[in-house]
């Protein structure tokens, strides 16, 4: 009985270092670079002479001095332009290929719309990912799976160590079997 | 003691009817074959770990009510439910793990991509979301069908005591 309960404290013990362990991977919050604090518009600016560019994919210096002043970084900064249709564009960029890296591919990450005299620029909301990137990213048809247990792992981790507390607090609460000997 | 009781009073009080236990017993199977079904197909339609162990779980419901608390607790002991509970997150955590220990440390935790299954980093995202989407189902299973064994067996010691 002594030998479990050690046991039980060694293992306790073992995934506090473990929790410990992942818990550094995760984004602090109001870090600038984790992708759900990104603004989806970043800014506009003058349209005077960069469509012709843009339509020949060539990036506009304007629009990488922007985008450098607002803090992006090198390799965050758009490569090449590729025209959606009449008067938007899309900006593409190939993220600095590391380990730590989910996705070490091209990205689409800036969206540049006319609008009047105005380029207005955007960047791509998380959620558009998941919806044109998923099904290329996982191999998973099924955009609810994927992102509940891909993109969102912890979440679901959490969800079922809930549901294993609740049938633990019933069995704890409910359980009465046998009558002690008293 | 107390159970060889409450077993002599559930065979009085159950009638056995023939209609109920033959149909439930020829039902069972294949509520289990769809459970698992949803639980496999949750990547390719809808579905997945939650839906089908909720499903597993009805069919042992299924058998407590058809064939009584006692004889259905025979077929599903109480402590391989226990086990299964925590073997369902723990296969969860192991498979997140598993990204860090084949990754040797340079992968995120639940990053299935790094688990070494097939060549292709994409594939290994799908068969690791699958193997996580089992352990889901498992741990769903046991907490149903526990949840559902402890409310159920409470009622019977208590009437004993009251008549006594």
């Amino acid at each position: 009985m002594k030998l479990i309960s050690l046991s039980a404290l060694l293992f306790v013990i073992f995934l506090g270092v473990l929790f410990i362990y992942v818990a550094e991977d995760i984004p602090d919050f109001g870090d600038p670079y984790s992708a759900p604090n990104r603004y989806i518009k970043l800014f506009s600016m003058d349209a005077a002479g960069l469509e012709d560019n843009l339509n020949k994919g060539v990036v506009p210096e304007v629009l990488t001095s922007e985008l450098k002043a607002i803090g992006f970084r090198d390799d965050e900064l758009p490569l090449r332009v590729e025209p959606i249709k009449e008067g938007e564009w899309e900006a593409i960029i190939i993220p600095e290929e590391k380990e730590q890296d989910f996705y070490p591919k091209e990205q689409k990450y800036y969206f540049i719309k006319k609008e009047g005299a105005k380029l207005d620029v955007y960047r791509y909301a998380l959620i558009k990912r998941y919806v044109e990137e998923g099904h290329h990213e996982t191999e998973v048809p099924n955009m609810v799976t994927y992102i509940l247990a891909d993109y969102r792992g912890y979440d679901t981790l959490g969800e079922t160590t809930v549901i294993f507390t609740a049938g633990v607090a019933v069995m704890l609460l409910l359980r009465r079997r046998e009558k002690r000997p008293e | 003691m107390n159970t060889k009781n409450s077993e002599a009073g559930e065979g009085k009080e159950r009638a056995g009817d023939v209609i109920v236990e033959t149909i439930s017993r020829l039902m069972v199977p294949f509520i289990q074959l769809f459970a698992l079904y949803v639980i496999i197909h949750g990547a390719g339609g809808p579905g997945g770990g939650f839906q089908g162990g909720v499903i597993f779980g009805a069919s042992f419901v299924l058998l407590v009510i058809a064939f009584g608390i006692v004889n259905a607790g025979d077929r599903f002991p109480e402590g391989a439910n226990t086990a299964f509970m925590s073997l369902g997150v723990y296969i969860y955590a192991g498979v997140g793990l598993l990204c860090i220990i084949f990754s040797r440390g340079a992968a995120q935790f639940l990053n299935y991509g790094f688990i070494p299954l097939t060549t292709h980093f994409e594939e290994n995202r799908a068969l690791g979301m699958d193997l996580v989407e089992i352990g889901i189902g498992i741990t769903v299973m046991a907490v149903v069908t526990s949840i559902f064994f402890n409310l159920a067996w409470k009622r019977e010691p208590e009437e004993g005591g009251e008549e006594e």
